[in-house]
This record gives C-alpha cells, sequence and structure tokens, in this order.
C-alpha cells in the first residue's frame, strides 16, 4: 500500500510539466489557426457588418495579445477553473460534466465487453496453438482489426437501425421522454448498442490477439511443461497456468490505449449523433473555441494518467516485482 | 534459410504480400488505366454497377467513375500510409536516439515532450491539427504522424540505452567524434531494426486515421480518397450502398494485407533470431 | 405485431450483454395536440432573434419571440403590428400594435417593447438591424399601442415592410431594462409574446417548446410541444424520418439525392414550397485585386464556362432554377429578366481568354488560380468540384483550397487570399438588406458575404445609394432592374443557380408551408392529424 501511495505521488508530480506543455501546445495550435470564434460565429449567423465583428472579438477577448489570454487562462487553471467557452457561453467544466459521462459510458461498455469476449476467445484460440480453430480465429480477428469503426457503424445501422429497426438510429436516450430508473437505463442501453458494437469488434480483435500471443509465450515455459510432465489435464493446464499469466498484458494495454480509444469515439459519435466528449472537440474545434478544446484535451489527458495510474498500481499488486524499482 | 524462404513459408505472410502486391499495382496503374481526373463528370449520376460497360462499379452522386476513384483513391491511401509512417518512425527514431544517447537534461525534457503527445488523444490532435491548418495531404500526414511518432521514440530511446555503452561507442568518443554525429553515425543505424518493426501497425494506423479524418470532411479536396468516398456515399447509403461498401472493403483489404504481411515478415525474422 | 414481440426478445439479449436491463420503449406517441418532433441541424448559442437574425435561431426562436409582421404569399401577416404606415418625406413610420398581447411571464406588451427593442438592440446590436435601422434616430410611443419610428435621413417604407419579418422580433423590455443585453441569461432561454414557450435545452440532445396557453390569437397554437431534435448529421435526418423519430426535416436535411425514395415511402411527403423568402444564391465570388480577375473578358469566360443546366439538374438535382443576375427570379417585385446572359460555351470561353491575352500553354493551361468553395453547404463543395472540371476544359487550372467556416471566413472575406470563391448568399426579400453589399464598394474587411473582392464602380455605388433613399416604390424598383443590368453586363460576381430549401414532412402535419418564410414562422396555426 504504501509502495502505490508512492507511485501515485511520484506520477502526479512527473505530470505537472506534461500538463503544462500539453496547454501551451493546444493554446499555441488553436491560436495560430485560421480564423478564430468571431469568424465561425459570423458566418454560422449568415453575417454582419464590420463594427459587429469587432465587437465579438471585443466580447470574446480576442483583442488582446495571445500571451495576455494564455497567462490569463493558465491563472485560472491554477485556480482549478476551466475558464467559459466562447461559443457556448457556460462555463467549461460544466459543459464537460455533462458530456463525459456519455463518452465514458460507451468507452466502458465497449472496452468491458470486448475484454471479456476477446479474452475468452483468445483462450480458445490459444488453448492449441497452430489448430485450425486458432488459425480461423486469428486470421479472422485481424480481418476485424482492419475494419474502419466509422464504416463498421455505418453498416450496422443501416442494417440493424433503418432496416430491422431494431435500434434507435442515433442518440443516446429517447429525447424529452421523463423516463426515470430502470427504464431509462434501458433506454440508454438500447440506444448504445450499435454504437458499442462498433468499437467493441475492433477491440476484441485486438484482446483476443494479445491474449492469444501471450498463451502462445506462456505454454513454452518452463512451468507449463512441468505441469503436463506430471499429467495435469490440459483444460486445467489452459485456464489456471496458461491463461492467468496471459492476462497481465492485456491489463497493460489498456493503459497504452486509453488516449486511442478516447480518440476512436470521435468518429462513431459522429456516425451515431452521440453527444458526447467526441462531438464536443469537434465542435469546440470548428467554433475555434480554444479554451473549451484545451478543457477538453486536458480533460483527456487527466483521464489517460489516471487510468495508466489505475493500471500500473493494478499491476502492482498483482506483480510484487513491479513497482519496487519503477524507472520511468 | 533466408528470410524470404520462410517468409515463403507463411500462408499470411504470402497472403499479405498478394494483397499488398494487387492493391499496389493497382495504385500504380492508376493514372495508366484512368487517364485524366478521377474527380471529373463522365456520366449520369448514381449509375448502378454493371449497367454500362466502361463504367463498371457505376458512377458516384455526381456522375463520377467509382472505378477509377477506387484505383486513384488506393493510390492515396497508400501514399498517406507510407510517408505518415516513414514521417513518424523517422522522428520518432530521432528524437528517441537524441533522447537516449544525450541522457540527463535532454532525455527528460524529450521525454516529457514524448509524454505529453501520448497522453493526448492522437485522433484529436490529428482532427484539431487540420481543421485549423486546412486540408492537404502534406498537413494530413503530418497530422497522423503527430500522433504515431511516440512508440518509436520510446523504442528507439531503450534501444540506445542498451547500446550507447557498448565499446565502439566509447571508442569513438575517445576518436573525439562529436556526440551529434555518433549517435547519428553510429547509434541510430543499429537501433533502427527493433524500430522498423512497429512499420505496419504506423502504416495501418495510418491508413485508417486517414480515412475517418476523410470521412469527417477533412480529406485533401483536390484527390480522391476512400475516406472521402465513403463519406459521400453515406448521404446515399439507402440509395446507392455500393457506394460507401466498394471503398470500405478496399480499406479493409489494404489494412488486412499491410497486418498480414507485417506478421509474417516479423515471424520470419524472429525464427531467424531464435535459430541464430 | 408478431415481428415486434420477436425484436423485443432479442432486444433484452443484447441489453443484458451490456449488464442492464432494456425496457421496450413504444415508438412515437403522439395524441391530439401531441409532441411534434423536428430535425435540427445547429445549435444556436443565442436564442435571441431580436440580436442574431438568421435562420438558424429564427428556425426554433421564431416559435417563441414574434416579429410585427410575417411573410406572406400575398403580402404580409400583421403579428405583433397591426398597421404601419410611411411618411410622404419617408422620415417616419407610424405602427399600430396588437393590444390585449402579454408577454409569456404575464406582463403587457406595450410601444415601450418595441421602443427598447429597436433603439437598445436592433439598430445597435442586430447583425441585419444595423443596416436596415442605421438612419433611425428615435422611436416615439404617443401611445401604449402606438410607436412611431423617426428617421434621419428619408428611408423607403418598402425597405421597411419587406425587413419587418426579420428585424424586428421584439424583446420584453422589463426583462431586459438595465441588463447587459448581451449577456442576459434569457438570450438562451427566451421570453415572448409567441404562441410557444421555451421549456428547456439539453446541449448537444435538443430543445422544447411547451403550448402557450394565453397566446393572442384565440383556439391557437394547435401543437401541445415542439421538440427540436439536434441532428447535426445529415445522414441520419432521413433515418429519423423513416424510423418515425421525428415528423419533419426543414432547411434540406435530408440530402436532396435521397428525396426521391423518402418521398414514395407512406407517410412522408417532399415539400418545396414555403422557402420563398430564404432563396439561397450559389455565386462565384471574384478576387478583382487579381490580375486575371481584373479583366472582364477573363470574367465572361467563366461565366461561360458554366453550364448552369447541368449544376442544376445534378447537383441540385433539380431543385434550384438557373440563376440570371443578383436578383432572383421568385423575388417578383423586383426581378428582371432583362439582363446580359452568359450560355454555355466553351469555344466562346476559350476565345474570349485567348482574347484577353491568356494563350494556352504547352500543356493546354492558360494560368492557375486559387478556387475556394464555401464549406458550409454540400452544394457549394460539389459545384466547387464542377467548376474545378469547368475551368479544367477551359485552360484555366483551378486548385481547390479548402477550410472549414472560421478558416474560410478569414481567407476569403478578411484576408482575400483567393481567386475565385463559391459562397451561398442569401435573399432576404428586399436587395437593399443582403444583396447590394455585395457590390457596393468601401466595405470593411472581415464582413462576410459581403463585396470583398475589391470591386470598385463608381457607377453602382451611386446606384445603390440612390436607391437606398428612393422613396417611391416605382422609381426605387426601376433603379434595382439598372443594377441588375450593370451587375450582369461587368461580372463583379457571376449568379450561377438560385435554390430553395426542401422539407420532409409527415403527412399527419397540417398546413404546411403556408407562408414563404414557414419554416422560420411561428406555426400557431400548425395541427397534427391522427
Amino acid at each position: 500500500m504504501k509502495r502505490a501511495a508512492r507511485l501515485f505521488r511520484r506520477r502526479m508530480l512527473s505530470s505537472i510539466p506534461v500538463l503544462i506543455l500539453v496547454v501551451v501546445g493546444t493554446f499555441l495550435l488553436i491560436d495560430n489557426a485560421s480564423g478564430d470564434a468571431a469568424d465561425a460565429y459570423l458566418l454560422a449567423i449568415g453575417g454582419g457588418d464590420a463594427g459587429y465583428a469587432e465587437a465579438l472579438r471585443q466580447d470574446y477577448g480576442l483583442d488582446r495579445p495571445v500571451w495576455v489570454r494564455l497567462g490569463f487562462y493558465a491563472w485560472n487553471l491554477v485556480h482549478l477553473d476551466l475558464g467559459r467557452s466562447v461559443t457556448l457561453n457556460r462555463p467549461i467544466l460544466d459543459v464537460i460534466l455533462e458530456r463525459l459521462p456519455v463518452t465514458l459510458w460507451l468507452m466502458g461498455s465497449a472496452v468491458a465487453l470486448s475484454f471479456v469476449l476477446g479474452s475468452l476467445l483468445g483462450i480458445v484460440a490459444g488453448a492449441r496453438p497452430g489448430s485450425g480453430t486458432d488459425k480461423a480465429l486469428s486470421v479472422g480477428s485481424l480481418a476485424l482489426y482492419s475494419v474502419p469503426s466509422f464504416w463498421l457503424g455505418l453498416v450496422l445501422s443501416v442494417v440493424f437501425a433503418v432496416q430491422l429497426r431494431w435500434f434507435p438510429v442515433s442518440g443516446i436516450e429517447t429525447i424529452a421522454s421523463g423516463k426515470t430508473g430502470l427504464s431509462r437505463v434501458g433506454d440508454v442501453a438500447r440506444h448504445l448498442v450499435l454504437p458499442v458494437a462498433s468499437l467493441a469488434i475492433l477491440y476484441l480483435a485486438l484482446f483476443l490477439r494479445l491474449m492469444r500471443a501471450g498463451m502462445a509465450e506462456v505454454w513454452r515455459q518452463d512451468f507449463v511443461l512441468a505441469a503436463r510432465a506430471r499429467g495435469v489435464p490440459r483444460g486445467r493446464i489452459v485456464l489456471r497456468h496458461v491463461a492467468r499469466n496471459a492476462l497481465l498484458p492485456l491489463v497493460t494495454m489498456l493503459g497504452l490505449q486509453a488516449a486511442g480509444m478516447l480518440g476512436g469515439s470521435v468518429v462513431i459519435e459522429s456516425v451515431f449523433g452521440i453527444p458526447g466528449f467526441g462531438r464536443l472537440a469537434a465542435e469546440a474545434v470548428s467554433g475555434r473555441d480554444a479554451p473549451l478544446l484545451m478543457g477538453i484535451i486536458l480533460t483527456s489527458a487527466v483521464l489517460v494518467i489516471l487510468v495508466n495510474l489505475a493500471v500500473d498500481m493494478t499491476y502492482a499488486a498483482l506483480d510484487p516485482r513491479v513497482g519496487a524499482s519503477d524507472a520511468a | 534459410m533466408s528470410v524470404a524462404a520462410r517468409f515463403a513459408r507463411s500462408p499470411e505472410g504470402v497472403a499479405g504480400l498478394l494483397l499488398l502486391a494487387l492493391l499496389a499495382s493497382g495504385a500504380l496503374l492508376a493514372p495508366l488505366l484512368f487517364p485524366g481526373d478521377p474527380l471529373s463528370i463522365v456520366g449520369r449520376p448514381l449509375l448502378a454497377p454493371f449497367q454500362q460497360a466502361g463504367l463498371p462499379l457505376g458512377t458516384d452522386r455526381l456522375g463520377r467513375d467509382v472505378m477509377a476513384e477506387l484505383f486513384h483513391g488506393a493510390r492515396a491511401s497508400l501514399i498517406v500510409g507510407v510517408s505518415a509512417a516513414a514521417v513518424a518512425i523517422l522522428a520518432g527514431a530521432l528524437v528517441g536516439t537524441v533522447a537516449g544517447f544525450g541522457g540527463g537534461m535532454i532525455d527528460e525534457a524529450l521525454m516529457r515532450v514524448v509524454d505529453a503527445f501520448q497522453i493526448v488523444p492522437g485522433f484529436l490532435l490529428a482532427l484539431a491539427f487540420v481543421s485549423t491548418i486546412g486540408p492537404s495531404l502534406g498537413v494530413v500526414v503530418v497530422a497522423i504522424a503527430l500522433g504515431a511518432w511516440t512508440g518509436p521514440a520510446r523504442l528507439a530511446r531503450a534501444e540506445v540505452l542498451s547500446i550507447r555503452e557498448r565499446d565502439f561507442v566509447a571508442s569513438a568518443r575517445v576518436l573525439g567524434m562529436h556526440p551529434l554525429e555518433i549517435a547519428l553515425k553510429e547509434v541510430l543505424p543499429l537501433a533502427m531494426p527493433p524500430v522498423l518493426a512497429l512499420t505496419s501497425v504506423i502504416v495501418a494506423g495510418a491508413v485508417l486515421t486517414e480515412a475517418a479524418l476523410s470521412f469527417l470532411g477533412l480529406g485533401d479536396p483536390n484527390i480522391v480518397t476512400w475516406g472521402t468516398m465513403i463519406a459521400e456515399g453515406r448521404n446515399v447509403l439507402r440509395t446507392a450502398a455500393w457506394l460507401s461498401i466498394v471503398p470500405g472493403l478496399g480499406l479493409v483489404a489494404l489494412v488486412l494485407g499491410v497486418y498480414l504481411f507485417g506478421e509474417g515478415l516479423v515471424e520470419a525474422l524472429s525464427r531467424r533470431e531464435g535459430q541464430g | 405485431m408478431f415481428d415486434r414481440i420477436t425484436r423485443r426478445t432479442l432486444l433484452g439479449n443484447a441489453a443484458v450483454l451490456l449488464g442492464t436491463t432494456a425496457l421496450p420503449r413504444m415508438a412515437f406517441a403522439a395524441g391530439a395536440g401531441g409532441r411534434l418532433t423536428v430535425a435540427a441541424d445547429s445549435e444556436p448559442r443565442n436564442l435571441n432573434p431580436a440580436m442574431v437574425a438568421s435562420n438558424g435561431v429564427f428556425f426554433i426562436a421564431s416559435k417563441i419571440v414574434e416579429p410585427l409582421a410575417e411573410a406572406a404569399y400575398d403580402g404580409l401577416t400583421p403579428l405583433l403590428a397591426t398597421a404601419w404606415e410611411g411618411s410622404e418625406d419617408g422620415r417616419t413610420v407610424t405602427f399600430k400594435l396588437r393590444e390585449g398581447v402579454t408577454w409569456h411571464d404575464g406582463k403587457p406588451f406595450t410601444s415601450a417593447d418595441v421602443a427598447f427593442s429597436a433603439m437598445e438592440v436592433w439598430k445597435p446590436l442586430q447583425n441585419l438591424g444595423r443596416i436596415v435601422f442605421a438612419n433611425l434616430e428615435a422611436v416615439d410611443t404617443p401611445d401604449a399601442a402606438t410607436a412611431v419610428f423617426r428617421f434621419s435621413k428619408p428611408t423607403p417604407i418598402q425597405l421597411i415592410r419587406n425587413a419587418l419579418p426579420v428585424v424586428t422580433s421584439v424583446l420584453p423590455k422589463h426583462l431586459y431594462v438595465g441588463t447587459d443585453i448581451k449577456d442576459n441569461p434569457l438570450n438562451v432561454a427566451p421570453v415572448g409574446t409567441g404562441p410557444f414557450r421555451f421549456a428547456d435545452y439539453k446541449p448537444g440532445e435538443y430543445y422544447r417548446l411547451t403550448k402557450n396557453d394565453t397566446y393572442w390569437a384565440k383556439g391557437a397554437p394547435h401543437v401541445d410541444e415542439i421538440v427540436f431534435r439536434v441532428l447535426p448529421d445529415r445522414a441520419s435526418a432521413a433515418n429519423s424520418l423513416e424510423a418515425g423519430e421525428i415528423q419533419l426535416a426543414a432547411f434540406s436535411m435530408v440530402p436532396l439525392v435521397e428525396l426521391d425514395r423518402v418521398g414514395k415511402i407512406a407517410g412522408l411527403e417532399v415539400i418545396t414550397k414555403g422557402y420563398e423568402a430564404l432563396t439561397y444564391q450559389l455565386i462565384v465570388e471574384i478576387n478583382h485585386r487579381r490580375e486575371h480577375m481584373a479583366n472582364l473578358k477573363v470574367r465572361q469566360a467563366i461565366a461561360h464556362a458554366i453550364d448552369k443546366t447541368l449544376v442544376v439538374d445534378t447537383i441540385f438535382l433539380g431543385y434550384a432554377a438557373e440563376a440570371t443576375g443578383p436578383v432572383p427570379a421568385n423575388a417578383p417585385e423586383f426581378y428582371t429578366p432583362d439582363v446580359t446572359t452568359y450560355d454555355f460555351s466553351v469555344d466562346k470561353a476559350n476565345a474570349l481568354l485567348d482574347e484577353a491575352g491568356y494563350p494556352k500553354g504547352a500543356d493546354g493551361t492558360r494560368f492557375a488560380l486559387d478556387l475556394l468553395p464555401a464549406p458550409y453547404f454540400e452544394e457549394t463543395k460539389q459545384f466547387g468540384d464542377y467548376l474545378r472540371q469547368a475551368l479544367a476544359k477551359v485552360g484555366i487550372d483551378a486548385r481547390i483550397v479548402s477550410h472549414d467556416s472560421a478558416g474560410h471566413q478569414k481567407a476569403v472575406y478578411t484576408d482575400h487570399d483567393f481567386d475565385l470563391a463559391i459562397a451561398p448568399t442569401v435573399f432576404r426579400g428586399d436587395p437593399a438588406i443582403s444583396t447590394t453589399v455585395l457590390v457596393r464598394s468601401g466595405i470593411a474587411d472581415g464582413v462576410p458575404f459581403s463585396n470583398q473582392g475589391g470591386y470598385v464602380n463608381p457607377e453602382t455605388d451611386a446606384l445603390i445609394d440612390k436607391a437606398a433613399v428612393t422613396l417611391d416604390t416605382d422609381a426605387r424598383i426601376a433603379l434595382y432592374h439598372q443594377f441588375q443590368q450593370i451587375v450582369t453586363a461587368d461580372l463583379p460576381l457571376i449568379n450561377v443557380a438560385d435554390w430553395s430549401f426542401t422539407s420532409v414532412a409527415s403527412t399527419d402535419l397540417k398546413p404546411i408551408a403556408n407562408n414563404p418564410r414557414w419554416a422560420v414562422s411561428n406555426w400557431s396555426d400548425l395541427e397534427i392529424d391522427g
């Protein structure tokens, strides 16, 4: 436990310079963009005269130099204030807290589903390396892994939402339905089926392959050979020895893929019209809403750091060798 | 046994090679088979496949030849995939080598930059980068590379850390070579092979990222890409599903080919190491 | 019914995988009165139509906040004003206001509200009001039901009349006075006099309006609730209509190419009426600062190189009309067909370019240019693709430069970094509102949908200024006819096509498209059958 606390503290401290880099980088990227928030807004409302544009820029504080704005932003950030969104005219923290759960649900369900199914199938494939089942599963999973998620989403939505009407076409819940409690949960789940499936199929392939590769590795190790020599039943070896040891790399992969998964939700949210984090990011970019985009990128960065920390701590708990001489 | 012979014995690798060869020759032959601008209007809009000789895959929403778009699209996907991977691997290897070889503050600073890039979702970064700068082929390549160079950087650094302690590096120092020269001329080439093993994964990722960017309308408007084709086909998914299905299958084939080929190659190489 | 049960069973199974329980959801419950669910493709960040006169805002806010009058197929329908009259000298306009109208909070509506809105909001803060009311000096309120607008310069009553539906949404003075109008929370939760009250807004999901039981028109409105469902993606609008999740998709949210198929589905109909006062114009903006473009022959050649018929048939699938000039044919009050026209002829275009002194080089190219299609309509981008090819046929190598909205605004309207651009401008009922600015010189940089091409022609400038203060309606119209003739002859810009939007609606909705701004009118008479 003490080790975990030390790991936690060290990680948090080393994250600070990284986060500063992220903030400054994002700020400069959007500040150097062609066109600003006033331009984006003027076009959205169909135009206005020059004085109107000027007034907008003053409202948005865009008439001040970039370093002043960055300093101002940083000062607020130190006070844990993410500022106000230029385009939505609301506190950014509120906006993020509103949109984040949707994406977390989406990602969480997809990851949980694919983790379970993927590792199960991986065990099936890895139980007899080189067998027909193994070949079929690993080539099949590679094929699935090659499918662009947005394309899969489109195909699923046309078949299951539009043609068969089993699931809603888009959105996260039936709008203004007044549902509460379980019926609301059920409603949200129905809306999540297709987007989760589109993402999960992709990750499933990833976990399957990792599990299978890990198992192939473990099969060759001495303790497994010894167990086989002792005449332990094969099924028992597969589950007790091989699969269990092959599970660790999957946990590591969760941490490594966390950032990628967050990014991947942008396209799926667009395909299924889900008002999540990814869509918010796309809106922030097109509206040139620098504070909002920074809030989003900062939040996802912190999330990724936290996921990795959780992964490391789990790992440290599972494997006593880790963490004792942590160099990174 | 040579690497090639071992590779030839892996059915997956050979299948991948064949797929890639097919797609690459299609891409190379595109300007010959379908000269002129693949974006030009050649017929009635939304002509179904196999209806008219000369337009075997029919036409899209604006009456453009889908077959020509498909071939030229393969070109775009391959060019973007390969160049983004090249940029990512080169930049990553360079940064990793300098960090690993330089050590100390340089290492610390560069690795924090790597961390920063690693914790920002790569696709978000690419999206922000392309939409603020404006989409063109070069910008898309750089945007994709931005999210892909950290893997090679970490790997190269780890390699360099083990290489730099070897004797020849010490002797190069004694000879008075500039550290940067040692790093780039002596150490980098040795650190490259394991980094290059990442190529297939990065190329495949780059192809998919490019398609997703184009799908969101952030592709170069002057060329055809499969992602753009899917995005345009999306509006007519019900009336003309083939417009999104065909390029989607193209993407699957390309990415699958890259993975299979990469897997076969890594296998062939690792067996040699195992035996040697 | 049988297959529905199967569906539910399957659903249950799928939901178990997610570790939750799914309960079957009734498809869509529309009773008498009922809820109307409408697709909205954007989420305006400011819902105050008195400040932001744009169709995106009106689409939602026009049901809540009303203007003095609404457009009708035969003139105007009085709303908050019952009568209006301009003085002989054009310096005053007197409005008689409707009596017995109350705001959604129960306070009475009076002339003070109109005076406040005009002087504090429309004139200083509204994107279009700043133009129309530029010369407004004061609004007198001799009694609670009369508002007298006083102008410093003669102002044609025709212009005011044409602008009424767009620029005169009235705000409640008692809720705005003494506040920072721009930051008033009511800007996102408006209070008005309209047939519907603002209920709630869930960002990224929906806006909900409920029936105003104390609406001034007795017996209206008929619908209990309107929900604007945010569907930023055009492909999903058609799917949602088909799945019965929404009953109306206005503003061409269903892609043109889907209309044929969707129109055949029982229970849905495609409507092309109801947008006559919101005509969009597909124009080619020209940067006259560039040497090639300053040459009239080059501009004429480009006009000849464009096959307008193909544009209308292929890009707009027939849901548009070929444009002849800067005023669309469906604005009959101002339109004249008696203008210079440019038939599609590659030969003429080539000849003109040769004459202009730009011969084809060895590679068949005369010169290269940058083409910037506006990114916010599918059709402007598709026309960009087409124009690139059309120009290639006459030896002009056009490179498409693509930006997102903000980048396009900066590149074209502020930095003038373009040769040709493609814009969707809007004709708003009177050329003085948003049409003459496309040609008038002396407009500050950064103003979108205005003459940012550096075109300077003292003759048109004088004409525009004269028409702005010409009180006699016939004389004013004659001036605008002349304006159309000069523009088509000298080509400061090229008008390619005029298009209106389409709606796809459930056949249960009645009446639909009964005025030329139907989608952005207040829908007090709309009913849901069945």
